[in-house]
């Protein structure tokens, strides 16, 4: 293999997806397998009196939080979580207790029969609800995580500042709608529990199980079915699943499939945090942003889960791409009576990013000067100090994306020609973002401390044992090719089967946009390793641990330092062109550039920019999730609108590269990062396009009209 | 498990519906959703099902002495690619549902489901279209707004078919189709509406104008129409009037899809634009 590392190859995984016989959770039976289906809580918050249920026919039974052999807590960040309600219910979808035996249609009319008697205790619905909460959900003050970070001297800024310029921000809900709902099937035999699962992080659920079952470790294993797609939503909540399939299937003694219904898994498992962002930024009299206070305020839901790590993220991106050296940043997560807010493709990001692109918009709007020059102004250069004041290491290529989206959208003209026009309906806009890759903080180096082994059988065919997951972003591929390019051997004599705990060492979770850039490494490192000590032949292994890179440095009690040790880098314009009339919008063109160090594959690239661009879009001008009362209203996939081909036209994107010394061939973070930066790119479009100032998105037409209202106008 | 019945003809299909109660089942694509139970459950079935979709009796398409003539189980996709078929009525049909769901969705399906959401409804409404009503011994003709009584009824009994719909063969000189929804497939109507002027030496001869989704049923009133028709043509049609007409017929809610301020601006905003661009 010594082509271009880049040039793509045929993906290890089509054939069976294309052709249908990928064995997906669903598509699993064991021998002798019972089903379960879940009893859920319909009042948003309660304490429960009483359940009475029907009279079981026989192999029919319950299991509830009275069948927990272990702990009754989800192993997360904090300790809050039952796998079954004990006394109080905290949302609407909350599981009280699963039903399970042979028949389906016997078990829906088994939960239709139960009736549960509520004491209801007063709720919280949003997040101004939740800062003020008399009888908090969590703690005494009602939220799951509070932070502060803090850099430079905000009050000499403040009192140097010639302009201030302060706004609130605010981004809704969203469903992560991956291919095929969460599911698990639980086996329990000789003493020990096999979970097959839908699952991103086999290992987190191998360590929610253990607690749950209090099992030795090596008495639990995970295996991953094929998963097609996660986009975060199944980092957290498979374990919740997977605690409650196991001690089914120990109460049955037979094997346990716990399958989400579509809109059911719609409406109970995490989505995307809701966010309100308050920004007050302090500008001198050369249009440089001098100071910035930022207020973050997350809808965790009713349970802590991840809220407090996607909260630092956030917290971490206040000040997007800008070089801000007087900072004051707080962050809040909220406890509501709502489901669980969870991980979900950028972890924060993508709110604040929000937040940061309409502030410098509207900043420079309120200055009358141009927004773009306004930004360029301040971006970030090599050497800068980071949010954390770590240091931004790597040449950053901002500007010359910038250009480049420019130059290939037109965008000069089209602001020019829109403003020539009366009649004006169309826009454009432009972001800038960056994605820090990996765990934040000193998650890589304390918690996770991935490792990844390789093995080369007699045949010298190699097989990489890690813990990551196919779910369609490649990886299976990636790492093959990573692997084959360290060794210098042929691609087809490197394997890579989904994670079996029992196999693979403990690499971390697929999250983070870390697969690459981290596992990826250690891939590369043990196949170096192997490299050196090859012997024809002979079976063989290497094992290596991540090690922190050298010069960096981070204190996680005062968030000083290196937050991540890797940034990507992404500009991105879409045009949009609004109906007069129905104030709908259409996407007329979306132009990419992102740096995201030297790309693995060309094509697998391709397929999460243009993925990841066209979620951002849905969460910016589609996706609407409301709630009333704890109830979610679109919460089917009628309902529930994400964007089809037909409503992207061709993303127009292209690749620049500052390598990142650590990553594998110098590859960065790359899933998140195409994401965050189409939602703002579509936002200013549309305030292009209405001349108006947008704060919230989703951008609904239903929101422009209010604005219009003809009625009072006329 | 339920019994299911593949009539041969349409006489066959017409006689076993005397006896038995059947689920009619045409393409499905309304049926199925309804009577969903879950992954690895059957569909709740609850009466043997008929099965209408092979019938050829109910796939034809032909037109006649001034009328054009619509078998109730043909696809949205074979309506499409029908030479017999003029283009807006192709334009409604392939901003319906996605190829695959039109591939099998009937126009008959759309019909007999009678949700003021259907998207051929509007259309039909305003060219006064028939609906051919069959039972084992009669036929009969019923024009679109008397046959769909509420949102998701009409007058059809258990021992009768739609066999047909009847299109009068009409010229007009300026139509307006708009669906207005939350995605460009795949996504029912928050609005819909369908408008058609007809001139001749430049006077308005007719107007049709139609509304879906705002109202229990199709909202459309001949009135009205020929208000607009009778002004327009001594020069005193008042905007204002004709859309505080409509405005007592529009009666939207708030729901998943779309709110009642939105639909009402928005029905509002395309008559303006239709009066304002064809008629005045
Ligand atoms: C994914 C999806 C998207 C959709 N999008 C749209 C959309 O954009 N716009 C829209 O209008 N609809 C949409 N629909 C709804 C549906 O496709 C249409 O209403 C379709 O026309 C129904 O036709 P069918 O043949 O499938 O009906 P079926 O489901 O077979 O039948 C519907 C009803 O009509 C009765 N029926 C059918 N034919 C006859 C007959 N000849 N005589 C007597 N009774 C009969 C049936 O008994 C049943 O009650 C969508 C559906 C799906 C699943």
């Amino acid at each position: 293999m010594n082509k271009d590392i880049s040039t793509p190859v045929k993906r290890a995984d089509v054939s069976e997806k294309l052709m249908g016989t990928a064995c997906y959770i669903g598509d699993m039976e064991l021998e002798d397998m019972l089903y379960a289906k879940t009893l859920r809580s319909s009042e948003p918050r309660a304490r429960l009196v009483s359940i009475t249920y029907p009279e079981m026919p026989s192999g029919y039974f319950v299991v509830d939080k009275r069948d927990v052999p272990g702990k009754n807590i989800i192993k997360m960040i904090l300790e809050d979580q039952p796998f079954f309600a004990e006394d109080v219910v905290n949302y609407i979808g909350e599981p009280i207790a699963l039903i399970v035996g042979k028949d389906k249609a016997v078990l829906r009319e088994l939960i239709a029969k139960t009736s549960i008697e509520y004491e209801r205790l007063k709720p919280v619905f949003s997040i101004e609800e939740g800062l003020e909460a008399d009888t908090p959900i969590y703690g005494e003050c009602n939220y799951f995580a509070e932070y502060r970070l803090k850099k430079g001297n905000l009050k000499e800024a403040r009192s140097r500042a010639k302009y201030i310029c302060e706004e609130t921000y605010e981004t809704g809900y969203q469903e992560q709608f991956y291919l095929e709902p969460q599911g698990v099937i639980a086996e329990y035999k000789d003493g020990k529990a096999v979970i097959y699962g839908s699952i991103q992080c086999p290992y987190y659920v191998k360590n929610a199980v253990i607690e749950c079952l209090g099992f030795a470790p090596e008495m639990v294993r995970i295996v991953q079915a094929t998963t097609g797609g996660a986009f975060g939503g199944k980092e957290d909540y498979p374990s919740l699943l997977a605690g409650q399939a196991a001690c089914a299937a120990i109460k049955a003694n037979k094997p346990v499939c716990l399958l989400l219904e579509r809109n059911e898994d719609i409406e109970v498992t995490t989505k995307r945090h809701p966010s309100r962002i308050k920004l007050k930024s302090y500008i001198d009299e050369n249009y440089k942003l001098t100071g910035m206070e930022a207020d973050i305020v997350l809808d965790a839901g009713a349970y802590a889960g991840l809220s407090g790590v996607v909260l630092q993220r956030a917290m971490f991106a206040a000040a997007g791409v800008y070089n801000i050296e007087n900072l004051k940043v707080k962050g809040k997560a909220i406890a509501t009576n709502k489901a669980v807010s969870g991980a979900f493709r950028g972890f924060g990001s993508p709110q604040a990013f929000f937040a940061i692109e309409m502030h410098m918009e509207h900043a420079a709007k309120t200055l009358g000067i141009d927004p773009l020059a306004f930004k360029l102004r301040n971006i970030l250069k090599q050497g800068d100090k980071s949010t954390t004041g770590g240091i931004f290491r790597e040449k950053i290529l901002l500007s010359e994306m910038v250009d480049r989206v420019i130059q290939m959208s037109g965008y000069e003209e089209k602001k020019k020609l829109k403003n020539a026009n009366e009649y004006k309906r169309r826009g454009i806009g432009l972001s800038m973002f960056f994605h820090g890759c990996g765990f934040t903080g000193n998650g890589e180096r304390d918690h996770i401390k991935g490792r990844a082994r390789l093995v080369k059988n007699e045949e010298d065919h190699i097989e990489i044992l890690i813990a990551n997951v196919e779910m369609g972003q490649g990886a299976q591929t990636t790492m093959r090719k990573i692997a084959a390019a360290a060794l210098d051997i042929e691609l087809n004599k490197v394997f890579f089967q989904n994670p079996d705990t029992d196999r693979v060492p403990d690499s971390g979770p697929t999250v983070a946009s870390r697969t690459t850039v981290i596992v990826g490494k250690l891939v590369y490192d043990a196949a170096m390793e192997l490299k050196t000590k090859w012997e024809t032949g002979k079976r063989q292994e290497a094992e290596v641990q991540y090690q922190y890179p050298e010069g960096y440095q981070w204190d996680n009690d005062s968030f000083e330092g290196d937050a991540y040790t890797c940034y990507s880098w992404g500009v991105n314009a879409v045009e949009v062109e609004v109906d007069p009339i129905t104030l709908e919008s259409e996407i007329k063109g979306v132009w990419a550039v992102y740096d995201i160090g030297k790309s693995i594959d060309d094509r697998l690239v391709r397929g999460q920019i243009d993925g990841g661009i066209v979620q951002g879009l849905g969460y910016a001008g589609m996706e609407v999730m409301e709630n009333r009362q704890g109830r979610f209203i679109q919460r089917s996939s009628t309902d529930y609108i994400i964007p089809t081909a037909k409503d992207i036209p061709m993303i127009q994107s292209e690749l620049m590269c500052e390598p990142y010394s650590d990553g594998p061939f110098g590859a960065k973070g790359l899933g998140e990062l195409t994401f965050v930066g189409s939602p703002i790119a579509y936002a200013l479009a549309m305030e292009d396009a209405l001349e108006m100032r947008i704060n919230n998105i989703p951008v609904r037409p239903e929101f422009l009209m209010e604005v219009a209202d003809d009625d009072k106008r006329n | 498990m339920v019994a299911a019945y593949r009539p041969k003809n349409l006489k066959d299909a017409l006689e076993a519906i005397i006896y038995t109660e059947y689920i009619v089942l045409a393409g499905g694509t309304d049926l199925m959703v309804k009577k969903k139970q879950g992954a690895g459950l059957l569909p709740a079935f609850d009466k043997p099902v008929l099965f209408i979709a092979d019938l050829e009796e109910l796939k034809q398409i032909n037109e006649k002495e001034g009328y054009l003539t619509i078998g109730a189980a043909c696809s949205f996709s074979s309506l499409i690619d029908n030479p017999l078929i003029p283009a807006l009525y192709k334009q409604v049909f392939l901003q319906i549902a996605s190829p695959a769901v039109r591939n099998i969705a009937t126009i008959g399906g759309n019909i007999c489901n009678s949700s003021p959401a259907g998207d051929s409804l509007p259309l039909l409404y305003a060219l006064d279209a028939s609906i051919i009503i069959e039972n084992s011994c009669r036929r009969i003709e019923i024009p679109i707004a008397d046959f769909i009584t509420g949102p998701g009824r009409n007058m059809l009994t258990s021992s009768e078919l739609v066999t047909a719909i009847k299109l009068p063969v009409l010229h007009f000189d300026y139509v307006v189709y708009k669906k207005v929804s939350a995605r460009k497939s795949t996504a029912l109507s928050k609005v819909s509406f369908v408008a058609m002027a007809k001139l001749k030496d430049s006077r308005l001869e007719d107007v049709r104008i139609a509304f879906g989704s705002v109202a229990p049923t199709i909202v459309r009133s001949r009135d009205v129409e020929e208000a607009i028709i009778y002004n327009s043509s001594n020069g005193s049609l008042d905007k204002t009037e004709i859309i505080s007409y409509y405005t007592t017929l529009i009666k939207p809610i708030d729901d998943q899809r779309s709110t009642a301020f939105y639909r009402r601006q928005v029905c509002k905003r395309l008559l303006v634009d239709f009066l304002g661009n064809w008629l005045c």
